[in-house]
């Protein structure tokens, strides 16, 4: 712990009480939020003092459990009067009736206590304080997700308290292996963060790695686990993300029961998973929710959704501007006869809406909720119906702006339909250089990526590449529960099996 | 409790089947038909393939088991434990220039085709250039990731020929089939020495065995692996006779591109297939050269370390 203090820091406490609190004041710089309550012992001379933070701790149990009996104390100490150290010690064993976390005479160590909201108790003539457990944080009440919402599933998300976060995991995995690593980073906020997996099913050399990789975390502040996700992922060039995050506890639960690791950041609700790859950009908790059929179908879906997002509007202009021949000649004339006085390219038309959309899409997020969709409307029907009416577009290229905003809408993960949409820009500009050829020497350029990435170790592209056989029965179709019988095997767990053999 | 490691660079026997399959199958089966036609009556191009075949499944028998007893090891390590260091040396030396000439023999074809069937305007060399910046890119990295791209590619590509054969089942002409065994034995002796040639590309297996684990597997995997190259140039030879018959197919270069022209989709939502074919046929020669020319890199890697 580094407290960048100027002048001389003293590193351990004195016994006089209001030097205490002046060096204290004096390593806090003075806060106007600390409270200090200096009383005197029931039943003794000492005099004793409480110090927290308002707004983090809670102040009403610091008046009842602590000071209360304490002040209050109706017994007289008898022989202990001379002693100062039995007297610190009767207060703890039987007077406070909170968790107290430690006792120490180190500065560097009752500071961050305060920091995070926790109570000390200073006691006049000796060195030594009580560290109290104390701590009351703002933070909102456990909702639903508001970015993963689904039909059917638990309305339970994630907050921003760590240690609300552990309890719905703990909640769900009632068994003692369930392991969870504190680790403490940034330099200037001393963020808890937390490793979560299942001890003898996960690999041990991903979590490991996980650990290895947390270790190297030298940062200030990490106000997401974005920054998290960033320091230690896998390559920070490549579009596509190697870590997964959610807000959905049930998603997290069946994430550690396959094998995977979690990596939980005090102060966000987004949880990360890791390895991620790219089958489970496909994925969603329903799909196992929702029989099998369903299940399936809704992820071939999500397939098609992931082609018309990268390939329809660089399709479009393919065709439009060097294979005309490839589609029917009657579409081909109801093209032409729509994009008559249309006085742009096609790429420069499909570039034009599809910015727009883009726009219309990040306009979307900042506004107030309620505005948010009236802008939806506004910017889907108004501005396109007036593009097309004003002939700067035509109403085919309407039609595919739509086409691919909604499937990209249909990718489960954020995050993830972002790098699409990114790749799509690419291969609409391959596209109009080359055409058909542009586009599918990008798409073996995209393959050729996803086959050199990893992700902490994990092959991007498993299971299809390598292939693993039996992991496809949970890849683009999802076979009924009762064959689920095994793990999937690509993150090599060292538990295989879940269910009992058939 | 003992763990598997993660990653691993080893590869199997369904990235052992794919991989010399989609080497195998490259340009020569779009002109492969004409070369036989020409020689043969009827269809009685079929032996000289399956002659070929034969000859070809020797070759690869002898590769599979030479590479077996030399586990984990290349071709300079083998041939360097065989013969010499300095014989090794030329040998794969060799091996590296003749790669190199068919990387460039390839991409020279690949951009005469491409220009001939989807482009009007655009220069070859752009096209080529383009092609070979992309080849690049794609030896710049590990090996084993364009080992792991026949996994996606060649799936697609064995359902593009399906495609072609089951759509063109209507157009198919028996009579064009018969008679048959009508051509000299001389002749048939003769194209399959053109067939033999459409199978080479085996000889990869001899670089890439140090990632082959399971050294027990590699002859019945390549063995299979050529395997399928010969069903699909039987199947797509007699098809483009059945359905052109033969006078029509000894005059046309690419009678295959001619094929995937006929093809009509139902539903009509293409209206011409054979650019859909062209950019899935594509894929199966790049992938089919990056490997040439990584296995090209790793020879020379392996002389020159």
């Amino acid at each position: 712990m580094k407290t960048k203090q100027p002048g001389q820091t003293p590193e351990f406490l004195s016994t006089n009480l209001k030097e205490n609190l002046e060096t204290l004041s004096l390593l806090l710089n003075d806060p106007s939020d600390l409270t200090t309550k200096v009383f005197q012992v029931g039943g003794s001379a000492y005099t004793s003092a409480i110090v927290s933070l308002e707004g983090l701790s809670d102040q009403l149990l610091i008046k009842e459990q602590i000071i209360q009996p304490i002040q209050h104390n109706p017994e007289q100490f008898a022989a202990s009067m001379e002693d100062v150290r039995k007297v610190l010690h009767e207060i703890e064993n039987r007077m406070i009736s909170l968790q107290i976390t430690n006792r120490t005479r180190r500065w560097d160590e009752v500071i961050p206590v305060i920091l995070s909201g926790d109570t000390i108790l200073m006691l006049e003539g000796t060195d030594e304080v009580l560290l109290i457990k104390s701590r009351k944080w703002p933070g909102r009440s456990i909702e639903e997700p508001q970015t993963e919402a689904l039909v059917r599933g638990p309305r339970v998300g994630f907050t921003e308290s760590i240690y609300t976060n552990i309890s719905l995991l703990r909640r769900h995995i009632r068994e003692p292996n369930l392991t969870i690593d504190p680790h403490t980073i940034g330099r200037r906020s001393n963020q808890s963060l937390a490793v979560v997996y299942i001890k003898g099913l996960t690999n041990p050399e991903l979590i490991e790695e996980v650990n290895r990789r947390l270790k190297s975390l030298d940062l200030d502040y990490a106000p997401e686990s974005g920054t998290v996700e960033q320091w230690i992922e896998d390559s920070f060039l490549s579009p596509f993300p190697q870590i997964l995050n959610t807000e959905r506890p049930d998603k997290v639960t069946s994430a550690l029961l396959q094998g995977k690791v979690a990596i939980l950041l005090d102060g966000t609700p987004f949880v990360l998973l890791l390895p991620f790859t790219f089958v489970s950009l496909l994925h969603s908790p329903e799909d196992y929710y929702e029989r099998w059929t369903i299940g399936s179908l809704i992820r071939l879906l999500r397939l098609v959704a992931i082609g018309i997002t990268l390939f329809l509007p660089a399709l479009y202009i393919a065709i439009l501007s060097f294979h005309p021949g490839m589609i029917p000649f009657k579409l081909v004339f109801s093209i032409a006869a729509a994009r008559e006085g249309v006085p742009f390219p096609a790429v420069i038309e499909a570039l034009l809406m599809e910015v727009t959309l883009e726009l219309l899409r990040e306009a979307g997020i900042r506004l107030p909720k309620p505005i948010g969709q009236t802008i939806g409307i506004v910017g889907g029907l108004v501005i396109g119906e007036a593009a097309v009416q004003a002939g700067i577009v035509s109403p085919i290229m309407v039609i595919i702006v739509a086409l691919t905003a909604i499937s990209s809408f249909a990718i489960p993960s954020y995050s993830a339909g972002i790098s699409f949409r990114m790749l799509r820009f690419s291969i609409m500009i391959a596209a109009s250089f080359l055409g058909l050829y542009g586009i599918v020497m990008t798409f073996i350029m995209i393959c050729i990526h996803l086959m050199r990435l990893h992700s902490f170790g994990v092959p991007y592209l498993s299971p299809v590449a390598p292939s693993i056989q039996h992991d496809w029965k949970d890849m683009f179709i999802r076979v009924p529960v009762t064959w689920l019988t095994r793990r999937p095997l690509f993150m090599k767990p060292q538990d295989t099996h879940r269910a009992k053999k058939r | 409790m003992t763990h598997k490691p993660l990653s691993s660079q080893a590869i199997g026997r369904k990235e052992i089947v794919y991989t010399v399959s989609n080497m195998v199958i490259g340009l020569g089966i779009l002109t492969l038909p004409n070369t036989i036609a020409k020689n043969t009556q009827f269809s009685d191009g079929w032996m000289s393939i399956i002659l070929g075949g034969m000859i070809a499944l020797a070759f690869a028998w002898a590769i599979g088991v030479l590479a077996s007893r030399f586990p984990g090891q290349n071709y300079h390590a083998m041939a360097s434990m065989i013969l010499s260091r300095k014989a090794a040396h030329v040998l794969t030396l060799l091996i590296s220039f003749y790669l190199l000439l068919f990387v460039s023999y390839q991409v020279r074809g690949v951009s005469t085709i491409t220009r001939l069937y989807l482009f009007d305007n655009t220069p070859e060399e752009i096209i080529g250039l383009i092609y070979l910046l992309v080849l690049i890119y794609a030896v710049a990295g590990p090996s084993i990731a364009l080992l792991r791209l026949n996994l996606i590619f060649f799936p697609i590509v064995v359902t593009i020929m399906l495609l072609i054969v089951l759509l063109n089942l209507g157009s198919l002409n028996v009579h064009y089939l018969l008679p048959v065994f009508k051509t000299d034995w001389r002749n048939i002796a003769a194209s399959s020495k053109d067939t033999v040639f459409s199978y080479l590309g085996l000889e990869i297996m001899l670089f890439y065995n140090i990632y082959v684990v399971k050294k027990g597997k590699l002859p019945g995997s390549i063995l299979r692996g050529l395997m399928i190259p010969i069903c699909i140039y039987f199947v797509v030879f007699m098809f483009v006779i059945g359905v052109f018959g033969p006078m029509v197919v000894s005059n046309t270069l690419y009678p295959l591109a001619e094929l995937a022209k006929e093809v009509e989709v139902p539903g009509g939502v293409f209206e011409r297939f054979e650019f859909f074919f062209f950019v899935i046929w594509l894929m199966t020669l790049f992938s089919t050269n990056a490997m040439a020319f990584d296995v090209a890199l790793l020879a020379l890697e392996s002389v020159f370390p």
